[in-house]
């Protein structure tokens, strides 16, 4: 037997699923100001399924609810019912398709569309009117008008004329139920907390906090079958201040080892200002990856190896040290963007869609530079390093820098100038640049490219071609 | 349940239960497997070397400053990140060119890049690393780090430490010793592991040294019209237990999208 309650519009569904669940373990969620209560056992423990709604609607009453009650054996005809009565309704098993014979064929629109009553239109006084089904326009062109008009058609004739559709609505103005219920679960925390007896300084006593509240933690997400997104820690600390950070996780993961490691590398970079004496470890969920490993493709990191490695690296590197370059749309000299690395587009090498073709372009351009030959590189100084230049008739002919590791000499060969400038539209004066370049090779072997920078006169390496 | 027994195979061959059970008792590389080698796809340089440098193995890329170190390097990863495997370049002091890597045909979000401080900023690296000279050695101690983590995290294709730029007294404080950890973690694995330096520094027995002496290629006589083309690289092979012995020379061309780009001669 199933229960549905019906509560009046405005009425906060929250309090709805707190009467629902006092009752029952398994409810489900129809629509915001509707539940559905499985009542299968509750007999021994509350009595006939009078009682039951009575209790019930006392109970939401007491919690400032008005409701309607509905009690059936199926949950088509226990919703059909509360819809279109007040109060409590009680249908006996079995009797369902008589008891809701007599009501009206738009009702079943409830089913047709679950997401009309979840509008915010359907919660104001006024609202809107609403577009008939094509289906019950159609019924209703047939002169049906009850459920009954329409449980009382043959079935055959009804699939050939509305398809699938009509045979569903069909059973459900019969009250047949289209599929069995499926229970909502309740919202759980992720969350392990700790007082400490003595406040705590330091990471490396705190590590051993967090491993024992991360273990459970883990094994809780494990059962659920979920993963972190977000892992936040609070530390209350001594000062009745608290430290808070949140790790946003590149992959959702689950493995209490690194999600200790990935905290307290994350607490090295930010350590909390005073002595700790309280721990609280929540974790954002989300459900679990789903990975199918090959033996046919060579292994890359697991997401949690890999974020453990960005911030190991991150730490002993500085922030913004590592990750991938992305080339950007400029002709500044030296131009790039750093991003995060990520393997999310690396694992995709079979996939379909956009992304899988511009994976194709991608290497179709690749294969082409390859085809190519090898290019000659440059390593550059990030920084361009100041250089003394003889000039002759407007030729370089003699280039040496104070830096260590560049003896410099006399021009053997050069090739120049290429006159570039860019930038003179952006207010930064760092953006801008005008020079002349040239590619010298001096007589210690090494080819350089230098520029000379026009407003100012000064000669610079920029580069060693290599 | 042979999906099952496959998973349990996977992990047990992931967590490296299996490596001596599976395998014969040859190491890969004497077995001549394809898989054995990461190909650089430079045709010659890997017809020499039969199929590419070893995987497992520390090997070196060596010469001057413009010998084409950076160029053959450039090309290993290129080649790793097209077979769809990820590559990690460390790089000491910050010197990759961005423009040249992409022109080199290396998928950039699969190369992980890990930057060393700009030490061509002068004096402030001094400020930030300390002394002039210390703030090499603590640069040069990072990258030796970060390329453990890098190693040991494994899963890489091809990770690289340039050491290109590092002047020869940091160079020689280094110990020896450093260099057999790092041989001792990629034992086993599929990571080709590369230093490039000026000259040989890790002499690994399973590995190669490339010693690099380049000339790079002008066109045009007249002063106005002449222009860098390209470069011939020289490249002679030297394996400790002598198996790749022997010297091929590569022709490149220059980067035509950073020596083309609209610039107007005067």
């Amino acid at each position: 037997m199933f229960a549905d309650v019906y509560a009046a519009q405005g009425s906060s569904f929250e309090t709805l699923l707190s009467v629902a669940r006092d009752f029952s373990p398994r409810i489900e969620r129809c629509s915001p100001d509707e539940v559905v209560l499985d009542l299968t056992g509750l007999t021994r423990l509350f009595g006939d399924a009078k009682t039951i709604a009575d209790q019930l609607r006392r109970t939401a009453a007491d919690r400032g609810l008005c409701v309607r009650i509905a009690i059936a054996g199926t949950r088509t005809a226990a919703r059909l019912l509360a819809r279109d009565r007040v109060g409590i309704t009680i249908v006996e098993t079995g009797d369902e398709a008589r008891a809701v014979e007599s009501l009206r064929l738009e009702l079943l629109e409830i089913f047709a569309d679950p997401q009309i009553d979840e509008s915010p239109r359907a919660h104001t006084s006024n609202p809107e009117p609403r577009i008939p089904n094509p289906v019950t326009i159609t019924l209703r062109r047939w002169g049906l008008r009850t459920l009954g008009d329409l449980a009382a058609l043959p079935a055959d004739d009804v699939a050939t004329r509305l398809g699938q559709t009509g045979v569903a609505w069909q059973r459900l103005a019969r009250g047949e139920d289209p599929a069995p219920l499926v229970p909502s679960v309740p919202e759980e925390r992720f969350e392990q907390a700790l007082d400490l007896e003595w406040p705590i300084d330091g990471l490396e006593p705190l590590s051993f906090v967090l491993a024992r509240l991360m273990e459970p933690l883990s094994a809780h997400l494990e059962r659920r079958d979920r993963g972190a997104a977000v892992l936040h820690i609070r530390l209350h600390l001594v000062t009745r201040e608290v430290h808070e950070r949140s790790l946003q996780l590149p992959a959702p993961m689950r493995d209490a080892r690194t999600l200790r490691t990935l905290a307290l590398l994350d607490l090295e970079s930010h350590p909390p200002s005073a002595a700790i004496d309280r721990v609280v470890v929540a974790v954002d969920p989300t459900p679990g990856r789903v990975i199918q490993f090959s033996l046919l493709t060579r292994p890359l990191p697991s997401p949690e190896q890999l974020s453990t490695l960005m911030a190991r690296l991150t730490a002993l590197m500085g922030e913004g040290r590592c990750g991938s370059a992305i080339t950007v749309d400029s002709w500044e000299p030296g131009a790039f963007e750093m991003t995060p690395f990520s393997l999310r587009d690396s694992r995709d090498v079979h996939g379909h869609g956009p992304q899988s073709l511009r994976d194709t372009e991608n290497k179709n351009c690749l294969g082409d530079i390859a085809a190519s030959g090898p290019r000659l590189a440059i390593r550059r100084f990030r920084f361009p390093i100041p250089a003394r230049v003889r000039v002759d008739l407007g030729i370089p002919v003699r280039v040496t820098s104070d830096r260590r590791g560049i003896s410099g000499g006399k021009v053997e060969t050069y090739a120049g100038p290429w006159r570039t400038s860019g930038g003179w539209w952006v207010e930064d004066t760092k953006k801008y640049w005008e020079r002349d370049e040239w590619d010298v090779t001096l007589s210690d072997g090494a080819t350089y490219r230098v520029f000379r920078e026009r407003d100012t006169d000064a000669w610079f390496i920029e580069g060693v071609v290599d | 349940m042979a999906n099952h027994t496959l998973a349990q195979l996977e992990t047990a061959l992931r967590e490296r239960k299996l490596d001596r059970t599976l395998t014969t008792a040859l190491p890969a590389w004497e077995r001549r497997e394809d898989s054995a080698a990461s190909a650089t796809d430079i045709a010659t340089l890997d017809a020499c070397l039969r199929g590419g440098l070893p995987r497992g193995q520390l090997s070196e890329i060596v010469g001057p400053a413009s010998s084409g170190r950076t160029t053959v390097v450039l090309q290993a990863i290129a080649a790793s990140t097209r077979r769809g495997e990820i590559a990690a370049l460390v790089d000491t002091f910050d010197r990759l060119d961005v423009a040249s890597a992409a022109a080199a045909g290396i998928d950039l979000k699969r190369l992980l890049w890990v930057r060393g401080p700009s030490i061509s900023l002068g004096t402030s690296v001094a400020t930030s690393l300390g002394s002039a000279s210390g703030g090499q050695d603590a640069a040069v101690n990072r990258a030796l780090k970060a390329v453990n983590l890098v190693l040991q995290a494994g899963g890489f294709g091809c990770v690289v430490l340039d050491f290109a730029d590092v002047p020869p007294v940091a160079l020689r404080r280094i110990p020896f010793t450093t260099w057999l950890r790092v041989q001792r973690i990629i034992e086993g694995s599929d990571t080709a592991c590369v230093l490039m330096a000026p000259h040989p520094l890790a002499r690994s027995a399973g590995g190669l040294t490339l010693s690099l002496g380049g000339r790079v290629r002008w066109t045009g006589d007249a002063n106005r019209s002449r222009h860098l083309t390209g470069a011939d690289i020289g490249i002679r092979i030297v394996s400790p237990r002598r198996r790749f012995d022997g010297e091929v020379s590569v022709a490149v061309i220059t980067n035509d999208s950073h020596y083309n780009e609209p610039r107007r001669a005067i």
